[in-house]
């Protein structure tokens, strides 16, 4: 076992999953992202990857080099054209297929998977559009097999799961009723973007669209901290971008005058930030900006009883709490709190090393929580804890966010993918 | 009347003089006016002597030159310690006026003043700038100057019509903020951040503190109190001044903690446990120019936290600063380490205004009253009394004033309204293409 727990429960389930049949994965899009995630698994004991898609030659023959160095069999592969992975979840007996191909493609390989009974996880965003969202959640009831962003990192990962932490601390009451959240996705991605950039087809998104294009990753937090689809649920949202004109002048600035890039017409603005409602009256602030030059954003978190900021980057996580904290209506740090609260995942959860490092994840040297928690669902048979509803959640405040801003920030409503089982789904947890 | 007549022309304030204040409102100081003006009593009167009068009028009593012949509380105590405080400094009892609600009409009336300074609960702020500036007064008003659209339209219609002025005449533009800004340091200004994030429970309770307060929380909903981070981010983004807020839209969260204030202070029976309230707890709002700058404004007296945190974002570079965070700044290509915050505090310094520079405050008398308890006395006065002597509308003009307060009563439309947009009016009917950004204003005047 490459994993190894020092509770009763997890270690029969240790006992079990040693000997239990074994989880078979199949990979569509194996660059940056791909790699991380093929390289995680290939760690795991008992998970074969009988299945490789990409369309790019070298990509593919380097990701079944790896497969091949890890001992396992040598993969069958797929590339021949951009649609190959519908060939491939055709084809192939797989438990799951790990997507990480460039955002239009997320959609159209979740539904082949769960259309040929496999469950699918996605990188961010797990759709671009709310068609493509209701598809999910309708294929994922009638067939059974669910497609989640259940890969992604921040609530379980961030700073040893200081995010999962805070949930327990909210649940112990320490918080109050959350009431507003702020956060967003404020990343200088102008490098990534630019042609020669890690990403380039992110730029398209730029020049075409306008609104929230990247929410995933604060909505990782915010749906289980406000309880998002498991007790409430986002009711309407408004947005606003403010002008563009940054990425043209960093194309001139880096391609030169004259570079087509210089002077296209960038829908996206260089600034967005979308105000959503909840049914039980919460708030959220999120922000985009991948334009600006700076460092990271912030994560402010306001309950009745107290207020929560993770102020990493200017210093540390800060914690505010009404008649508990010692100085009145000042900051003091959060670390001992968390620490107190520790959630007990991250209480229990004692990882093995990674064997090697491949691809972009953050350097974390050991089997990450969340792959963990992967394969174990995938292995009992479980739904993933960020599940298909709080996923297409997650995504849909782009398509969202782009409808309002198009109308003068115009109050857009927010579909409620749970069909009214927000009600009575309970809180959001991790176990 | 008379006397009011000759102050008039003594002062020059006559058409022509109000159209040349009123397109040069900022930073107007030329050295002969200096000298022309320096030696003329500044004659103000008080309305409203509570925690910000008391401060206010303490900071007068202090500066050589100010006179205080009138005071006006309807408290009567409060009218006793201001006409103590006057006696004091040196100064002839002041005329008292306090017999109703309205006597600062009677005072206006009867009074030869240079201005007023207000500072009475909201719902009179512009009521009284109405009173002065319709008996040649000018008025300088706490935040917020008024509070409906109609109010503020009052106000910039009146001072067009008269030339007598009511401000935010306490905000003062000049700034390092503003001018590292209109230096470029920052590049083109993107986004703004800012708020009043302020626990403010006690105060709304406190029979000593503002308990009128409470009364705006249980009737209304929106931003009620703007004018502290907006008398920032108004020059920050050049609005009114080659740019203008185009519209907003705006957000309220659920309402639940002066309840559970009061239930916890005074008992579930007490009436405040259970009175509906209106403002939501939190309420956040986007505002957007038409030039596409944004401006995230917050607004929160009622949770537990410490104070809020201000952000401004240009193509160039980003300033943060707030409880907790200290200031700090990004700069694209001249911070040592790529996309990592520095310290700002040597290019506040660098950038620091040269009319602060130039500053030295003479001490307060004494340190009364709600409003910090610097020393010396603070540069705002300084530049509302250089204003007052020159004839000039303050640093914070009329149309900057009533943008600023203007966002209360737009809020809570769009909050109304299921966060509709509304469209922000201009109050300057067009003249913000052609009014110099702040910084820009002040270095042309010098050099002209």
């Amino acid at each position: 076992m490459s994993v190894i727990l020092n509770n009763p429960a997890a270690a029969a389930f240790a006992a079990q999953a040693g000997g239990a049949k074994p989880v078979r994965l199949g990979f569509v899009g194996i660059g940056g992202r791909g790699s991380y995630h093929l390289d995680c698994a290939l760690g795991f004991e008992g998970v074969e990857v009988p299945a490789l898609c990409e369309i790019q030659e070298d990509r593919l023959e380097r990701a079944s080099s790896w497969v091949e160095e890890s001992g396992r069999p040598t993969p069958r592969t797929y590339g021949r054209g951009e649609t190959d992975f519908e060939r491939m979840c055709a084809e192939e007996d797989l438990d799951a297929v790990i997507c990480c191909t460039s955002w239009k493609w997320h959609t159209p390989v979740c539904l082949a998977a769960n259309r040929s009974d496999k469950h699918a996880v996605s990188e961010v965003p797990i759709s671009l559009t709310l068609d493509e969202a209701w598809e999910l959640v309708e294929t994922c009831e009638k067939t059974g097999k669910w497609s989640t962003l259940a890969l992604e990192q921040v609530l379980l990962e961030s700073s040893g799961g200081m995010y999962l932490n805070l949930l327990h601390l909210i649940r112990a009451g320490m918080m109050g009723d959350i009431i507003h959240a702020s956060g967003g996705y404020i990343h200088d991605l102008r490098r990534v973007k630019s042609p020669d950039g890690s990403e380039p087809w992110r730029m398209e998104h730029s020049i075409r669209r306008n609104g929230n294009l990247y929410p995933d990753h604060p909505m990782n937090r915010f749906i289980p901290h406000m309880d998002i689809n498991h007790g409430d649920r986002f009711v309407s949202l408004v947005s606003m971008s403010a002008r563009s004109g940054v990425l043209n002048e960093y194309a001139a600035a880096t391609l030169g005058k004259d570079h087509p890039l210089a002077s296209t017409e960038m829908a996206q603005g260089d600034y967005n930030a979308t105000l959503i409602q909840s049914e039980k009256g919460k708030v959220v602030t999120l922000n985009f900006d991948t334009n600006t030059p700076h460092p990271r954003g912030l994560y402010r978190l306001q309950g009745t009883g107290g207020v929560f900021l993770d102020g990493r980057g200017v210093g540390e996580s800060m914690i505010y709490l009404d008649g508990i904290s010692p100085e009145s209506h000042q900051w003091e740090p959060a670390a001992p709190y968390l620490e107190d609260h520790k959630h007990p995942v991250i209480r229990d959860y004692k990882p093995a090393p990674r064997k090697s490092m491949r691809g972009h994840g953050g350097g974390g040297r050991t089997v990450p929580l969340t792959w963990y928690l992967l394969i174990r669902d995938l292995r009992e048979g479980n739904t993933p804890y960020f599940d298909v509803y709080d996923s297409v959640t997650s995504s849909a405040a782009s398509p969202l966010s782009e409808i309002s801003v198009a109308n003068r920030s115009q109050l857009v409503e927010f579909p409620d993918f749970t069909r009214g089982k927000w009600e009575t789904r309970q809180p959001f947890n991790v176990s | 009347m008379n006397k009011k007549l000759d102050r008039r022309t003594f002062i020059g304030v006559s058409g022509a003089g109000i159209a040349g204040a009123v397109a040069a409102s900022a930073g107007r100081t030329t050295l002969a006016q200096q000298a022309a003006n320096s030696n003329r009593p500044i004659r103000l009167g008080f309305v409203g002597i509570g925690g910000r009068g008391s401060y206010h009028l303490d900071i007068a009593l202090g500066i050589e030159g100010v006179e205080v012949p009138a005071v006006c509380d309807v408290r009567p105590e409060a009218l006793y310690n201001a006409k103590r405080w006057v006696e004091a400094a040196g100064q002839p009892t002041p005329r008292l006026y306090g017999k109703t609600d309205t006597d600062f009409e009677r005072l206006c009336g009867e009074e030869d003043l240079d201005a007023i300074i207000c500072s009475t609960s909201w719902k009179w702020h512009h009521p009284i700038g109405m009173a002065a500036n319709l008996n040649d007064i000018n008025c300088v008003n706490e935040v917020p100057l008024m509070q409906t659209i109609d109010e503020a339209w009052e106000l910039v219609e009146t001072f067009e019509k008269t030339g007598y002025w009511t401000t935010l005449g306490f905000k003062s533009p000049n700034s390092s903020l503003t001018n590292m800004i209109h230096h470029g340091l920052l590049g083109d200004i993107v986004h703004c951040e800012g708020g009043y994030v302020h626990d403010l429970r006690n105060v709304k309770f406190n029979p000593d503190e503002e308990p009128w307060r409470l009364q705006h929380s249980i009737d209304r909903n929106g931003n009620l109190y703007p004018d502290h981070p907006s008398c920032r981010m108004i020059p920050v983004m050049d609005v009114n001044h080659g740019d203008r807020f185009d519209y907003l839209v705006s957000m309220s969260s659920s309402a639940v903690m002066l309840n559970r204030y009061a239930d916890m202070m005074y008992g579930e029976k007490h009436p405040y446990a259970t009175a509906e309230m209106k403002q939501g707890d939190c309420n956040i709002t986007l505002l957007r120019t038409v030039n596409g700058k944004m401006y995230t404004l917050n607004f929160d007296t009622n949770t537990p936290h410490p104070r809020g945190i201000t952000r401004i974002q240009g193509t160039k570079g980003v300033l943060m600063s707030g409880r907790g965070v200290g200031t700090k700044i990004y700069i694209d290509g001249v911070s040592p380490e790529s996309h990592q915050w520095e310290d700002a505090a040597n290019y506040m310094q660098e950038y620091e205004h040269p009319l602060r520079k130039e500053y030295t405050p003479a001490p307060r008398r004494e340190i009364r009253g709600h409003g910090g308890g610097q020393r010396g006395t603070p540069y705002s006065w300084h530049r509302l009394i250089l204003a007052l002597r020159e004839g000039r509308v303050s640093d914070f003009d009329v149309y900057d004033s009533a943008t600023s307060s203007a966002i209360s009563p737009l809020t809570e439309e769009s909050v109304a309204g299921k966060s509709k947009a509304v469209d922000f009016p201009d109050f300057t009917k067009g003249k913000w293409k052609e009014r110099l950004p702040v910084e820009e204003a002040f270095y042309k005047t010098r050099q002209g």
